[in-house]
């Protein structure tokens, strides 16, 4: 029951360079769009662009090219920026002698917002009891859930939430789950990235994986991680002639992909059609077998196995 | 754009209510003003041994007590220092991030700031102005001394009310500019407290037109020499030059921290 019309998070060519005499470049050419009804889970290494690239579609962060849009709005021309898109960006952007609950106040006082709305998604986190305590007393976990209700005060049709999990207890972790499952089934765009790969996997319906500020992967998790995204390696002495016919014959789908052991990386096809045509060839197969390719696979490779 | 002026500025005075640092700095601004009035009486009154002044007819001179409420205007560095706190202490604390994300135009927050520094400033004018004249009164009940006149106080008032709006608002722009909050105060100290007194007995030609001298300006309480008694009046700019003077180093510095540090990205 959609009853919220979330906002297309597009991000358009957008290539980020910091520094001027020693340039790194954070971002490069990336482009996806965030679709709203469903949660994305926006995934890469460490140090990968995730949060240049969210700090750009901010607005606190100018692209070196390319942009960003909300809907088909730059952010800072929204007319009420916070009510188009709530963001929880980092941990630590707290005055540490204010409360929780000021803090809150000092966000609802610009958007007009009364204190009951403060107490009402100070309540939704689970930040009650602590709200009249000093930011400097909270747990890294409790400065997530205040960041979060910071992102909620407005009623965002969309949320943009950086590393969320980070800090987070199980049960954190599960409440947060639920809770993003919720906002994007009332039609809220969602998007939350995270390093580690475990942490969105049960929540996420879309993914966008980036490594090193480019693209890597963009689609439906199913799509991705399910298994039509099998891939097939096999080993044969004529490998080069295997290569040539799986190209001919299945021009466009089959994607072979020669391995520095001589074996070869067939996507698209099933193990049976691979075979078959194999047979059909005359060609001889010393190894034909089916590797799942998981997300995990996918980020293990790009996180050098410490996703 | 969110509409109006008044949400902004209601969060503004809610980020300075829900700290410290701005009473803090208030009630500093009170005390040493107040210390200052009180040093001026009780060297008057001989209450002081070892100095030589002392000389009760001292109080009976107008002008001497003009000086005295006059110490109300002293105060004004420290409203310097908590206008650099408004952008400084958002940079220091990353809440910066959460302001833009709030309003993203970034002239429409710096501006808030001024604004908002600026009735702060004359705020903290009126209680210093209140707290030393009340002390001073209360001082002189025990002594013949001339009249504290309500136009030495309206005088006193005028003076310290329009230096301490211009003065707050000159340091949000100094912090809009440089964003390190312990640059931005050793740099405005250092200049203050040094290079304009300098250039005050050095060259008082050009110290007019700097901030410290174009303060001293504004502060006219009609006497010969200025409060920190090193400018006379005809080294002075008139108030209202004085004042239009650091209203323009404000703009100016603004504008141009909108248009370099403020323009910066927030990572």
């Amino acid at each position: 029951m959609a009853t919220v019309e979330g906002p297309i998070l597009r991000v358009d060519t957008l290539t980020k360079v910091f520094g001027h005499r020693s340039p790194v470049t954070a971002v490069s050419d990336l482009s996806f769009e965030v679709q709203p009804g469903r949660v994305t889970g926006f995934l890469g290494p460490n140090g990968s662009g995730k949060t240049t690239t969210l700090r750009c579609l901010l607005g606190l962060v100018r692209p070196t090219s390319g942009g960003t849009l909300i809907g088909d709005t730059p952010y800072p021309d929204l007319r009420q920026p916070t009510r188009s898109v709530g963001a929880a960006l980092e941990a630590s952007g707290f005055h540490p002698g204010r409360t929780g609950r000021n803090h809150l106040r000092v966000l609802a006082a610009a958007e007009r917002l009364p204190d009951s709305r403060v107490d009402q998604v100070l309540e939704m986190v689970g930040l009650a009891d602590a709200a009249r305590r000093r930011v400097v007393e909270y747990s890294l976990g409790m400065r997530q859930r205040l960041a979060l209700a910071a992102a909620l005060l407005s009623d965002p049709a969309a949320l943009v939430l950086d590393e969320p999990a980070n800090g987070l207890d199980p049960e954190g972790m599960a409440w947060l789950r639920s809770l993003l499952r919720s906002l994007a089934a009332e039609g809220r765009t969602v998007l939350v990235s995270s390093h580690v790969l475990s942490e969105v996997q049960q929540t996420v319906d879309d993914v966008v994986i980036i490594d090193r500020g480019r693209l890597v992967r963009a689609g439906a998790l199913d799509q991705i991680a399910g298994p039509g995204a099998s891939r097939i390696v096999v080993r044969s002495p004529q490998a080069e002639s295997l290569a040539a016919a799986l190209g001919r014959r299945h021009p466009g789908r089959a994607v072979v992909e020669p391995q520095a052991d001589g074996s070869l990386l067939v996507r698209g096809l099933s193990a049976e059609q691979i075979g078959a045509l194999a047979f059909a060839e005359g060609v001889e197969l010393h190894e034909l077998a089916t590797r799942s390719d998981g997300l995990e696979d996918v980020f293990l490779e790009l996180t050098g196995g410490q996703g | 754009m969110n509409g109006g002026w008044a949400p902004l500025l209601a969060s503004e005075w809610r980020k300075v209510a829900t700290t410290k640092m701005a009473w803090v700095l208030a009630a500093i601004a009170v005390a040493y003003s107040s210390i200052n009035a009180g040093v001026l009486v009780l060297v008057a009154t001989g209450s002081i041994p070892d100095l030589p002044s002392g000389d009760a007819n001292m109080l009976e001179d107008p002008d001497y007590i003009t000086t005295i409420i006059g110490q109300a205007s002293t105060a004004a560095t420290f409203v310097l220092i908590l206008g650099i706190i408004a952008v400084t202490g958002e940079y220091r604390h990353m809440t910066i991030t959460s302001t833009l994300l709030s309003t993203p135009r970034r002239g429409r927050v710096l501006t808030a700031k001024m604004g908002l520094y600026g009735l702060l400033g004359a705020l903290i004018a009126v209680v210093t102005l209140v707290a030393v004249t009340t002390l001073v009164a209360v001082a002189l009940l025990w002594f013949e001394h001339a009249p504290i006149t309500a136009s030495t106080i309206a005088t006193v008032g005028i003076g310290s009310l329009a230096g301490f709006v211009l003065y707050a608002v000159l340091g949000v722009s100094l912090g809009a500019l440089i964003r390190s909050q312990i640059a931005a105060i050793i740099i405005a100290m250092v200049w203050v407290l040094l290079l304009e007194a300098i250039l005050v007995l050095a060259l008082p030609a050009v110290a007019k037109w700097l901030p410290g001298g174009a303060l001293s300006a504004v502060m006219d309480v009609g006497l010969e020499a200025d409060l920190s008694g090193a400018m006379t009046q005809a080294d002075r700019l008139p108030p209202w030059g004085g004042a239009l003077v650091l209203l323009a180093y404000s703009v100016v510095l603004a504008l141009f921290a909108l248009r370099t540090t403020m323009r910066r990205d927030i990572t």
